[in-house]
């Protein structure tokens, strides 16, 4: 069993102690919004999280492209950790999501383009596990999960173009105009934000560092108990 | 010019063979016109339909019941040669393996526009509603030519698993999902009297899916179908 490095020490720690800071800052020092009271506090996690999701997602393609061009195993253990940790990112976004849509939109659930196709993409990266669930040889789960992995992100532009051209009910707090002003924020709203979004980005490669190890540990246990 | 006749003629090899299986077997279309057509039935029983809620509806069941035939005429298009070991003698052959996938993608797609066509005149008839209209067949066509060369792909997916075909529309809805939301708005555009020049994004979409996964599986199937 190899030895912990101390840069994941790190990343542990550090995400120990940043996720109380953000914490702090977003019930402290962030204003209460105008119109949504507090309940709009929940965004900078929310908001995080599925950034942490969308990062991994890309990290688990990239890692499975890894894996087809150099045919090393380990390729796909950080492809199928970032993927594992992305789902359960993409689930507190969509969870804390709705206990935002509770009070502001008076439902937990809406058909909207952009909360469907978010759980659609949870849903395409459960079909991945299911995949590989399903697989025998670890060589095809690498393969075919590379394969898979790659096709489930190149289909997210095509996801987010079809929202873009539906209607949507979903605040766009980022938009792309043309005066500037590209945030919706009071510069310390977008502290927090910016805290959180490092403060997730931290977390998210010290979970995926660990799952990548466990499978390590899974590929060094002889073959009958994997 | 040799290599890309040798290529198109190993394409149009497997789309002949498919074809002949099926013009002597007559097993894959017909199912796959009769489920779209009990999936028409199933839907009016389950969801009560209005006469005034059919109209709006329409786009949307069309692309549903093709949607969930073309599933079973893929999956069955893969398990063919899996069942009877033809799979084997195809990767044996000295030909590249994209040109498999665009054979199989060709026969897929020729099947399902087939049922599609059928269709048309079948839901004009049950929903008071003409679809037989160029730009709805067009639609139908590009839809389902994105549809057919990403559910080909998976297949040679979900044929190495241990549930076999079972798993295909699992990996093949959330993906597709796209194309399907494109078809059935750009479909439904075209039902309510809108010209096709007005639904130019979702026809960019619908061509950019083609492309897209066609190129998936010049790159991928060879990867998919190694062993």
């Amino acid at each position: 069993m190899p030895k912990k490095p101390s840069l994941l020490t790190f990343l542990d720690i550090s995400a120990l102690i940043l996720i109380p800071v953000a914490l702090v800052l977003i019930v402290f020092f962030t204003p209460v919004e105008a119109v949504m009271g507090s309940v709009q506090k929940v965004f900078y996690f929310h908001v995080s999280a599925a950034w942490a999701g969308m990062l991994s997602f890309i990290l688990g393609a990239v890692a499975g492209a890894g894996y087809l061009t150099s045919r090393r195993i380990s390729w796909d253990w950080l492809s199928a950790a970032a993927i594992e940790v992305g789902l359960v990112f993409a689930v507190i976004a969509i969870l804390s999501g709705m206990i935002w849509a509770r009070p502001i939109w008076n439902t937990w659930w809406v058909w909207d383009p952009r909360l469907t196709t978010t759980t659609i993409m949870a849903l395409i990266y459960l079909a991945y596990f299911i995949l590989r669930a399903g697989l025998t040889t670890p060589e095809a789960r690498a393969r075919l999960g590379g394969v898979y992995a790659i096709l489930a992100v190149m289909t997210v532009p095509l996801t987010f173009f079809s929202i873009r051209l539906f209607r949507t009910i979903h605040p766009v707090v980022i938009a792309t105009g043309g005066d500037g002003s590209a945030f919706n924020m009071t510069p310390r709203m977008l502290t927090a934000l910016f805290v959180s979004l490092f403060v997730f980005s931290i977390l998210l490669a010290a979970l995926v560092w660990h799952r990548f190890r466990l499978a390590q540990w899974q590929n060094d246990l002889p073959q009958e108990v994997q | 010019m040799k290599p890309i006749r040798c290529y198109l003629g190993v394409i149009w090899q497997i789309l002949r063979k498919d074809i002949q299986v099926e013009w002597r077997g007559r097993q894959g279309l017909p199912v796959m016109l009769v489920f779209a057509l009990m999936i028409v039935f199933l839907f009016n029983f389950a969801l009560q339909l209005s006469p005034d809620l059919q109209a709006s509806l329409t786009a949307g069941l069309l692309w549903v019941s093709l949607a969930f035939a073309s599933t079973l005429g893929i999956n069955r298009s893969i398990s063919l040669e899996r069942e009877t070991n033809a799979l084997d003698g195809l990767l044996l052959a000295p030909v590249d393996r994209s040109a498999i996938f665009f054979g199989k993608t060709l026969g897929n797609f020729c099947f399902t526009s087939l049922v599609g066509l059928v269709l048309l005149p079948i839901f004009s008839l049950f929903y008071q509603q003409n679809l037989l209209r160029l730009a709805l067949i067009l639609v139908m066509l590009l839809g389902l030519g994105a549809y057919t060369s990403l559910g080909t792909l998976l297949s040679a997916l979900s044929i190495q698993t241990r549930t076999r075909d079972v798993l295909l529309p699992v990996l093949l809805y959330p993906l597709a999902l796209p194309i399907l939301i494109a078809a059935v708005e750009a479909s439904r555009g075209v039902l309510s009297g809108r010209a096709l020049g007005e639904m130019s994004s979702w026809m960019y979409l619908l061509l950019a899916g083609v492309i897209l996964f066609n190129a998936a599986g010049l790159i991928f199937y060879e990867t998919i179908l190694e062993e």
